[in-house]
């Protein structure tokens, strides 16, 4: 009697193709993004969608071709960031027009789809089993989105993740071995050990490390133009990767992105630490 | 998933898919030599559970939605994502235009799609085609 491997095909429907069939609009997509830069930690709240907003200012300051896909489906900011929640969904010649940010970073993120008094809710027939198939129905949304958007040429596509050791990891396998790596902590042991196990997560992919950025390394204080303290002790957890820069917090920035304007003032610490970090990257990848 | 007609030793082939039924599907199989039919029935887990792929189910003509978010989409455009059978449309799309929409994630296009046809309304104009939706494009400074 036959068995699996003894009949070509699969039962009709050609899921496998089809799933083949998605990864080849994909990757025809992103053929002309020059660097796929996925940022990460692990931990939530430690800054990753503000520092990729800063990073896609400074890459633009300084004339790149950038553009930001919110990979946090369920609790996007991006379009917040950028001042493009009311943004109209246009289809281009090659997708979806990405809505552009007043310095001209294009970004893509549910949170410009819908209302953030919703909940991003999937259509299901299955109520109440969610937790059984909601991972594969959001990275099948994620691919919808990385091959359905006219991406154009662009230097940086950065794609903001959202938190979970193990979901990064699902990310780096999602995008494929092409996506760097930034990783995004603050200056605790506790982000420190959750961003440890992520970076640990990703040694086991072939997907490149650039390093990490320390966020609220320090607050920024206005009136004496210093730099504290923000964390009693530091952090006693080595991150056994380069360590790209460090950002101090600045309650500006954090109002900056409130009113979905990325702060550009390069006299502010924050933005001049963004600024020189960008400038790594893209020395690290030869931009 | 394949299925063998064991007394033949033949996979058999998918010969229809029925609507589905509060989440379950039956898909026909016959085998190609014996012709005897037997149908898949699945249960709503199972055929989220695949359809969560973003696949279609079935020799083309599953009905199975792959808008992940079709019911938001549906309540945020006040249901104005198609024209109601038997009632022209206010705007026609060219095919070029639709190819054009097409391309952009099945759950936007409803939100592209009022959107676009309301501009046109705005403007008076009668038809869609690939000029109108590259001027909307240069109307919304995108």
């Amino acid at each position: 009697m036959k068995t699996y491997h003894d009949i070509a095909g699969d039962g009709g429907s050609d899921v496998i193709g089809q799933v083949v069939a998605k990864r080849s609009k994909i990757a025809e997509s992103l053929a002309g993004v020059r660097h796929l830069v996925a940022i990460g930690s692990g931990k939530g709240g430690v800054g990753k969608s503000t520092l990729t907003m800063q990073l896609a200012e400074a890459f633009r300051a300084r004339d790149k071709q950038v553009a930001i896909l919110d990979a946090d489906l369920n609790g996007p900011t991006q379009a917040r960031l950028g001042g493009l929640r009311s943004a109209p969904v246009m289809p281009g010649p090659r997708g979806l027009v990405p809505p552009k940010t007043a310095s001209g970073i294009g970004v893509v993120s549910m949170g410009g789809l819908f209302p953030e008094s919703e909940a991003v809710d999937f259509a299901s027939v299955s109520s109440g089993d969610s937790y059984v198939w909601r991972a594969t129905r959001e990275f099948s949304a994620f691919g919808d989105l990385l091959a359905g958007v006219g991406w154009g040429t662009l230097d940086f596509l950065l794609v903001d993740l959202p938190p979970g050791a193990e979901r990064t990891f699902q990310y780096a396998e999602y995008l494929g071995a092409a996506a760097a790596f930034v990783m995004i902590t603050i200056p605790s042991d506790v982000s420190r050990g959750v961003v440890s196990r992520s970076i640990a997560a990703l040694r086991k992919t072939p997907n490149r490390m650039l390093g990490y950025i320390e966020n609220m390394s320090g607050y920024y204080c206005d009136g004496c133009d210093d730099v504290r303290p923000l964390f009693a002790a530091p952090a006693t957890i080595v991150l056994d990767v380069p360590r790209l820069g460090a950002v101090p917090f600045d309650p500006e920035l954090a109002a900056a992105c409130d009113r979905g304007a990325p702060l550009v003032d390069r006299n502010r610490p924050a933005v001049a630490a963004v600024g020189a970090i960008a400038e790594e990257i893209s020395r690290l990848l030869e931009v | 998933m394949k299925f063998l007609c064991v007394l033949c030793d033949q996979p058999m082939k998918l010969i229809e898919m029925a609507p589905p039924d509060r989440g379950a599907l039956s898909i026909v199989y016959e085998c190609p030599e014996c012709a005897h039919r037997i149908a898949m029935l699945t249960n709503p887990l199972e055929t989220q559970v695949v359809t969560s792929l973003g696949v279609q189910i079935g020799p083309g003509q599953g009905d199975i939605s792959k808008c992940p978010f079709s019911g938001m989409v549906q309540e945020m455009t006040g249901g104005a994502a198609a024209t109601p059978a038997g009632e022209k449309p206010a705007v026609v799309w060219t095919d070029a235009a639709i190819e054009r929409l097409q391309r952009i994630p099945d759950f936007v296009r409803p939100m592209a799609r009022s959107g676009i046809e309301k501009y046109a309304q705005d403007k008076g104009l009668a038809e869609i085609d690939e000029a109108v939706l590259d001027t909307a494009k240069d109307f919304f400074g995108m």
